[in-house]
């Protein structure tokens, strides 16, 4: 009988993704933390007299056009971006879970119903959704939020389908059934369990979409308004000086690729530590 | 699996894809009735008085109720004519079959990229998983999936025209003009649009080759001495297919929605960009017809790799 | 099998990456007599009687021509007409009409024409309501040809007119300017192909002997500033208008020539009179005084800018009231005793909606925000897209305050209008009876330095009422390529190609 065990096993490129993810978004986070607390100049205030300056000693990051020191918009940014992608993402996770293992699970017209639903909001503009939401709910993080989740969670959903489909016809899912487990009991402790291994990477492309789809939206001046910024956006509004003042785009850049790949590489680990796990 | 449940799986998919249809273009009406703005004040601008704005929404028909609108459009989509943008003054067809050769041509030869980029790569990986090779491609695969498309985009703009002195931006030239211009001047964008998705396919094809290497029927046929590259056509690769078309068919999808941010850095003439015009002059047709056409396209994608997938995964019974 | 692999990876990769740049490298378009002009705004409308657009206006300027004509200096000349003749008390004005113009579709202009256009300006034809297509022509009362030249007849005096009479003339019983324009301008309408380019060429028979000198001008849209200056920068664009410095200084010296002009237009930090604490004048001098004018221009415009204290540009000439210059120098003190006068020693919370469209008013949004929270204000950013914007706050005024730019004509009168109260225009909820009785009188007024004179004082009131805060006549920035020369910036949004020569490759 095949079932997945959560076992104490891990392995050595396992340690190795861990080390690595940890390292960079630990970079992220902790300019995150420190920045709830300390910045080194405000990040909003402006100073026309010192603008784009290159980096320096007072400013180790340069300023952008507006004379604001770079290094304190990158560590404030980092809190709009953390934020925006983990809220979006679970959202969409929490949605796409509860619509996408019910279609899989049951099928016939449950999945034909949720599917139908999932598949036009997928091909519905997600910019027209968070216009939608702003003209509803007015411009605000929290709605743009919303709409990201909600135009994010049918991939969660897809994924959880066509995963729950192959899951429940494995025989131990199939005894549950005989012996007269409850549906949703099975699919919350047998199902989703076994859905990790394939969330996870979906979780990670999520959150790193939906990092871009923000900046994105930042070309209509939805989701973080000025003088707040975030990654995403930080870079398109620097677009313009990649030339003559390139820290402009180097700095939030490479916070942002941090960002990335450390929850790409912890996810690496996760799926290669469940997967080796797993054959036990 | 009978003929009779074959076609009446087919036929179920058709009407799912007509009513996802219908659910999309009721989603944009919807949309449509809540945000402000209004067409001919955007395309007046704010000097004009009332009474021009006025007149000139009499002219495009602004003056009937949306859900009059919406059901003419609706009625005009059944007779094959998507009707007229109110913002060009042009059929809505004739405005997409434009922009269309910049889009499709995109996402074309980025899914060509993709393919021919990560399958060998893939294959050659996980030949050997764990040497130099393989983990030198795995960390250049994260890495590229890590880069925003527009940040690609802007350092290979850089890139070709410092280093190659290349003219790389604003060149367009249409099919019909020009084939190999057209195809050249698409190539880097393309490029740019594919980096990460090369990556993500490279990543999926090389664990799925590896898990299906390690199967039994894999070390069966071994055993009875079938060579390596006949178990790699045969047996490996079909296998890793099956999943693969469900990830080729997000990514080609997700080449269709992204491409809109490298359509504005190159600046390029193509279906996202004209679908961002119609939402800010609020063309109502012109929007319309846009969604419904990518919704068109996309549910296609899904339908194709749901109905793939059920053909070659015994697994996924057809009911 | 290992090598055969191999070799397959290697020629698909080093396939992928020759054809890539050999497809790139080709250069198109910008040799021989032509010039591509980069635009950021979608054109539209080609109707000359309902464009109000600037974006469609700086292309159409080419195409149609009016009875006068302004020149890059702003002065207005005639031009399809040859003199006019106005009546003492302004009510009549006479044109004489210039002979040997054709137009585009070969037929030679005629009294007839020009009153079927202005007829059809001023919505007096049979087949209109009423309603006039050019709003400013709408005191028209009636226009008819004598003895071929053409008389038009005002409902009452006004001397404000004649400044309008550059409305397009077209055939006479033509309407099918929208899809085929036909004006008499040095440039004819060859094609339109949407989201990408308008395409002029030249009019062989342009009444001016030996204008124009190009023989196609292509206005090219561009998805933004940033994607017009890459283009700029791969040369697939021989001009492009509204830079800003900053980017205007990336591009190679030797191969763009960078002019600058004032726009005459008047960048305003507009306040919402009627909302709570903005109602207070007093609350409204501090703002004012809040504001470094300088910083904004330095942050948004690079220095490029002149300063303004009152809604009139510099470029006005004697209209523009210099006593006024430095009204509202930056004074935080001051502006935080205003405050406590008007009792918000605290400050207050406010919000402003720009429209994300426009990169120069967002950041002077941002600017401003970071000066008022000196004083204690704290100004929250929304940014609405463009159609938001017009719905929200230009026509139902839902805001409390906003950041644009508002685009002025020649004609003083055009640039103070919407400061009366009933004013479609009035955005700002301005209201000040004296002003009204004012403006009203203006039109009434021969005496040149008697309505300059009017002017001054209403620019004075709406000064002394801080309606709102006056930033800057942003300046136009615009890089032509070196290969052409004879190139206008002109303060208006329009693009005058027909002095454009080419002279180097």
């Amino acid at each position: 009988m095949e079932t997945v065990r959560h076992n104490k096993y891990r392995s050595p490129e396992a340690s190795a993704f861990y080390a690595a993810g940890l390292a960079l978004l630990g970079i992220v986070v902790v300019t995150f933390i420190i920045s709830l607390f300390w910045t080194p100049y405000s990040p909003e205030a402006t100073d026309a007299a010192s603008k784009l300056l290159a980096p320096c000693l007072e400013h180790p990051f340069g300023t952008d056009n507006f004379g604001r020191d770079v290094l304190s918009r990158v560590m404030s940014a980092s809190k709009y971006t953390i934020y925006i992608s983990a809220a979006g993402v679970a959202i969409a996770l929490i949605l796409g879970t509860l619509a996408g293992i019910p279609a899989g699970y049951f099928g016939g017209y449950t999945d034909k119903g949720i599917m139908l639903l999932g598949n036009s909001i997928m091909c519905f503009p997600g910019i027209l959704l968070a216009l939608v939401a702003v003209a509803v709910f007015g411009a605000s993080v929290t709605n743009v939020i919303w709409a990201l989740g909600l135009v994010f969670a049918p991939t969660f959903a897809r994924v959880c389908r066509v995963g729950t489909m192959e899951i429940k016809e494995l025989d131990y899912i199939t005894h549950a059934r005989v012996m007269g487990v409850k549906p949703y009991r099975i699919m919350a402790m047998h199902i989703f369990p076994n859905l990790v291994p394939q969330l996870l990477p979906a979780t990670v492309i999520g959150l790193a979409n939906m990092t871009l789809f923000e900046s994105g939206m930042s070309y209509l001046g939805l989701g973080v308004q000025p003088p707040d910024a975030s990654f995403g956006k930080m870079l398109s509004d620097s677009q313009a000086y990649i030339r003559v003042a390139p820290w402009l785009v180097v700095f939030p850049a490479l916070m942002l690729v941090f960002y990335i790949l450390g929850l790409y590489f912890i996810s690496e680990g996760l799926r290669v530590n469940l997967a080796k796990g797993g054959k036990r | 699996m009978d003929l009779q449940g074959k076609a009446g799986y087919f036929v179920g998919k058709l009407i799912e894809l007509l009513v996802t249809l219908l659910l999309v273009s009721l989603l944009v009406f919807a949309a449509f009735s809540i945000i402000p703005g209004d067409t001919a004040r955007v395309m007046l601008g704010p000097e004009a008085s009332e009474a021009q704005v006025d007149l000139l929404r009499t002219q495009l028909g602004l003056d009937r109720p949306l859900a009059v609108r919406y059901f003419s459009w609706l009625f005009g989509i059944l007779t094959f004519n998507p009707g007229t943008s109110y913002a060009y003054n042009m059929n809505v067809g004739e405005l997409i079959a434009q922009r269309l050769p910049v889009t499709v041509g995109m996402s074309a030869i980025a899914m060509v990229m993709v393919i021919l980029i990560s399958y060998p790569l893939a294959v050659l990986s996980a030949r050997k998983p764990g040497r130099l090779g393989d983990q030198v491609c795995s960390v250049i695969g994260h890495v590229l999936f890590a880069i925003p498309p527009y940040v690609a985009s802007l350092l290979l703009i850089l890139l070709a025209s410092s280093v190659f002195s290349l003219v790389t931006v604003g060149n367009y030239v249409t099919p019909s003009d020009d084939f190999i211009g057209y195809i050249g001047c698409l190539l880097l964008p393309s490029f740019a649009i594919a980096l990460p998705k090369i990556a993500m396919s490279f990543k999926f094809l090389r664990s799925s080759i590896i898990e299906q290497r390690a199967s039994d029927y894999v070390r069966t046929s071994k055993s009875h001495g079938l060579s390596d590259l006949k178990i790699l056509v045969r047996h490996v690769l079909p296998n890793s297919n099956v999943s693969s078309i469900t990830i080729i068919s997000i990514i080609l999808s997700d080449i269709l929605g992204g491409s809109l941010i490298v359509e504005q850095v190159f600046n390029l003439p193509g279906l996202g960009r004209l679908l961002l015009s119609a939402i800010s002059r609020r063309d109502f047709p012109l929007l319309s017809g846009i969604v419904f056409y990518l919704a068109f396209i996309t549910v296609l994608l899904y339908f194709l790799s749901d109905i793939l997938a059920a053909i070659t995964d015994p697994r996924i019974r057809l009911k | 099998m290992k090598n055969l692999i191999k070799s397959i990876v290697i020629a698909s990769a080093v396939a992928l990456t020759l054809s890539g740049f050999a497809g790139c490298s080709k250069k198109t378009g910008t040799a021989n007599n032509n010039a591509v002009v980069g635009i950021t705004q979608e054109p539209g409308i080609f109707d000359p009687h309902t464009v109000v657009a600037a974006g469609d206006e700086e292309i159409i300027f080419n195409v149609y021509e009016g009875l006068y004509k302004y020149d890059s200096k702003g002065d207005l000349n005639p031009c399809l007409a040859t003199d006019v003749a106005i009546s003492d008390d302004a009510s009549v004005y006479t044109f004489t009409i210039r002979e040997g113009v054709k137009f585009h579709d070969g037929s030679d202009l005629d009294a007839a024409d020009v009153v079927y256009s202005l007829k059809r300006a001023a919505g007096l034809l049979e087949n209109q309501d009423g309603t006039a297509l050019v709003q400013e022509l709408d005191p028209i009362k009636d226009v008819k040809a004598v003895d071929g030249k053409v008389e038009v007849t005002l409902e009452s005096g006004n001397t404000e007119l004649l400044s309008y009479f550059t409305t397009g003339i077209i055939p006479e019983g033509y309407d099918n300017c929208q899809a085929a324009p036909v004006g008499t301008g040095p440039f004819k309408f060859e094609s339109y192909n949407p989201g990408q380019s308008v395409i002029l060429v030249k009019n062989e028979n342009y009444w001016q002997k030996g204008l124009p000198y190009l023989d196609k001008v292509t206005f090219k849209v561009c998805a933004d500033m940033d994607a017009g200056l890459t283009e700029l920068a791969a040369g697939s664009i021989d001009i492009f208008p509204y830079l800003t410095t900053d980017r205007a200084n990336q591009l190679d010296k030797s191969k763009y020539n960078i002019l600058s002009n004032g726009s005459n237009m008047v960048q305003i930090f507009a306040l919402n009179n009627s909302v709570e604490p903005l109602n207070n004048l007093k609350v409204r001098q501090a703002i004012n005084y809040a504001v470094s004018r300088k910083d904004v221009i330095s942050v948004t415009m690079d220095g490029a800018g002149v300063e303004l204290t009152t809604a009139m540009s510099p470029a006005m000439g004697s209209y523009y009231d210099k006593s006024l210059d430095g009204t509202f120098a930056q004074d935080v003190e001051k502006a935080k005793a205003l405050l406590a006068e008007a009792g918000y020693e605290n400050g207050f919370n406010i919000t402003c909606t720009v429209p994300s469209s426009y990169l120069i008013h967002v950041n002077t949004a941002v600017e401003l925000a970071s000066e008022l929270k000196a004083v204690g204000i704290n100004m929250e950013i929304k940014q609405v897209d463009w159609a938001t914007w017009l719905d929200k706050v230009y026509t139902n005024r839902q805001y409390e305050t906003t950041v644009i730019a508002l685009t002025s004509s020649y004609a003083p009168y055009d640039v103070l209008d919407r400061y009366q109260s009933a004013s479609s225009g009035n955005f700002i909820n301005y209201k000040n009876d004296k002003v009204d009785e004012l403006m009203a009188k203006i039109p009434t007024i021969a005496d040149t330095k008697e309505k300059t004179e009017l002017y001054h004082q209403v620019l004075k009131l709406l000064t002394d009422d801080a309606c709102s805060v006056y930033l800057q006549d942003p300046t136009t920035i615009t890089a032509v390529s070196t290969r052409l020369e004879g190139y206008n910036v002109y303060p208006m949004y329009v693009q005058d190609m027909s002095q454009v020569k080419v002279t180097g490759n």
